[in-house]
């Protein structure tokens, strides 16, 4: 495929590559990273984003894009609030998968002799939840509450503090969610798994702030170089899955009526004030509140962990918690007017200027802090990249190095980890994603997120 | 010909060919692969069992439906299916039942959480030794 160069970070692939483009695909990224990108089917995918009827602006492609189905990982498009569709395949199974760090009171030397204690505490408080089992027992009722009101609920039963909600997006909770929009299946398979990591690339990881590039946002976080940080990434766990298979098999009915077509089945979509349409918003709503309650339960059973190894006094304030894959109404300038637009990132990070933007490397390698940037909301609907992004299929890691050879080779670099599974680790080792550094390095020379702080793992925990 | 099964390629996700004398035959090599995805199989018994029932408007979503059925009740009960049956498959309607174990992490092997199964890249035709599906897993 030809992409037209606009800078060093920005590509662009034309509405005239193929029939049905209603706009241009922009793709942020740098030669080296778009050598990886060209490898796969993302290029052309992203080109399918640019078809889905009521799209504004671009369609736009972040630096960690990476073949998914439908929509690359890395996607993100506005569909305009009045015209445009909503598709559930463009927020993807694992609605509000997202990230959330935890600062702490503790540095790197206070930390480094009890590691060990600390993995096993925390890989034993923190279950990833296999088969219907979880450390949470909850009634329907509750469920109910959960989906309705977000981490309010987990706030009500003592996990956490209102101060959590404070650097919440959203205060962890999207408005107009509907428990009853959610399939008893999907609720089902969501309520034993409530306060449980998951497995495949969700982790925790103990971090320490290993470079600042921004003092003063690091020291508004109170973050300081060797300071200890807890990063946490997972979702809505089934729940959300099943919202997404539930809702992605109704739109494929609606489809036909509003006589719709999409490029492949699995981005089914309806008109945004369609009745289907809402339904599957005010579900997503409900799974994205499950997910930030999922995140602020987790986050409340690490801080246990935490004080149980280093005493009661630890502190462990929430910086932010930020979704990458979700659909949200949010006003921005398209052409030179305000517009209600309903903005789907999938595998994408909402990047609003000031706001934290985490973006986490691969397992063993560094994670950035960031801060969202004026050029966001000029050129990607106040979005940035959610992570470095595959480049090899989870067949091909596993080729290479056994599960305990790379456990042995991160020990040697100083880092433990803990899995329930082998492919955890082989199918997330360090080689299976792009470099993280010219990740950061497109989004923050594109003016879209600043660097604030370097984060380097020394404890690693999967499902 | 035996039904037969491999993994396919896929940056983010797996895929699943699968190969049988005929579409039933197919879709039970299918199911295989993906409990394969999730568990290693050795070790499980046919000791419970479950019906299945996958309705949809045509025969990718039916496809699509009954392994999503695989993943519903490894997510709730932890089941994991080793036999797989087709009762009867209609215009509208595949129904069949399963039998299998709940997972003992203790004693079995999980690999990893499958998500659902999609439509994406979806194929189920005849070929001429008999049937082929392929149906990619979010992981």
């Amino acid at each position: 495929m030809h992409l037209e160069k606009i800078d060093d970070y920005r590509w662009l692939i034309p509405r005239t590559y193929k029939a049905g483009m209603r706009t241009d695909t922009m793709i942020f990224a740098n030669e080296q990273l778009l050598e990886a990108i060209r490898r796969d089917q993302s290029l052309e995918q992203a080109a399918n984003v640019a078809m889905l009827p009521g799209i504004v602006g671009r369609a736009l492609a972040m630096p960690d894009i990476h073949q998914g189905y439908g929509f690359p990982i890395g996607g993100v498009a506005a569909v305009d609030e009045e015209h445009g569709v909503v598709s559930p395949g463009g927020v993807g199974f694992d609605i509000n998968c997202g990230v959330r760090l935890l600062s702490s009171s503790l540095t790197r030397k206070e930390v480094q002799p009890k590691l060990r204690d600390l993995v096993h505490q925390l890989f034993r408080d923190v279950p990833s939840g296999t088969g219907g089992s979880g450390p949470l027992r909850i009634s329907d009722g509750d469920l109910n509450q959960v989906l309705e009101k977000g981490p309010r609920w987990a706030i009500e039963h003592e996990m956490g503090s209102e101060a959590d909600l404070d650097h919440t997006e959203e205060r962890g909770c999207i408005a107009g969610a509907d428990p009853y929009a959610v399939s008893a299946r999907a609720k089902l398979r969501g309520k034993p798994q409530l306060g449980t990591l998951g497995s495949g690339n969700h982790f925790l990881e103990v971090q320490y702030v290993d470079e600042i590039f921004d003092d003063q946002t690091a020291s508004q976080y109170r973050l300081a170089k060797d300071r200890i940080v807890l990063l946490i990434h997972t979702g809505s766990r089934g729940l959300g899955h099943q919202v997404c298979t539930d809702y992605v098999a109704q739109l494929d009915e609606a489809m036909r009526r509003y006589d719709l077509h999409v490029p492949d089945r699995q981005l089914a979509c309806a008109p945004i004030h369609s009745p289907e349409g809402q339904r599957y918003l005010k579900a997503m709503a409900a799974a994205a509140n499950f997910a930030w309650t999922n995140r602020q339960c987790i986050a409340h059973a690490a801080r246990g962990a935490f004080k149980r190894i280093f005493g009661e006094d630890t502190h462990m304030p929430l910086i932010y918690d930020v979704a990458h894959n979700i659909a949200k109404l949010e006003t921005h300038i398209v052409g030179d007017r305000k517009k209600r637009v309903l903005v789907h990132r999938k595998g994408a990070t909402r990047a609003f200027p000031g706001q934290p933007v985490f973006i986490p490397g691969s397992m063993g390698t560094a994670s950035y802090f960031l801060l969202g940037q004026e050029g966001s909301m000029r050129e990607t609907f106040g979005s940035a990249c959610h992570g470095a992004g595959r480049v090899l299929s989870r067949s091909a890691a596993k080729k290479g190095a056994t599960a305990k050879e790379i456990q042995k080779e991160l020990e040697s670099r100083g880092i433990m980890v803990q899995s329930l599974t082998r492919e955890g680790l082989t199918e997330e080792k360090p080689e299976a994603y792009k470099d993280i550094e010219a990740v950061v390095d497109v989004v923050h020379n594109a003016g879209l997120a600043a660097r604030v702080a370097r984060l380097r793992p020394i404890g690693v925990i999967k499902g | 010909m035996a039904p037969e099964f491999e993994l396919l390629e896929h940056t983010s996700d797996i895929g699943v060919l699968a190969r049988g004398g005929t579409r039933k035959e197919a879709l039970l090599a299918a199911s295989q692969g993906v409990v394969s995805i999730l568990v290693d199989p050795a070790g499980f018994g046919p000791v419970e069992e479950r019906y299945f029932k996958a309705t949809g408007r045509d025969e990718a979503a039916q496809i699509v439906n009954w392994l999503n059925e695989i993943i519903f009740f490894f997510d709730t009960e932890g089941m994991v299916f080793v036999e797989f049956a087709v009762d009867s498959w209609t215009k509208n309607e595949i129904s069949g039942h399963a039998r299998g174990e709940r997972l003992d992490v203790d004693r079995h092997e999980f690999r990893t959480a499958v998500k659902a199964a999609t439509y994406h890249q979806f194929e189920s035709h005849e070929t001429p030794n008999g049937w082929e599906i392929r149906v990619f897993v979010d992981v």
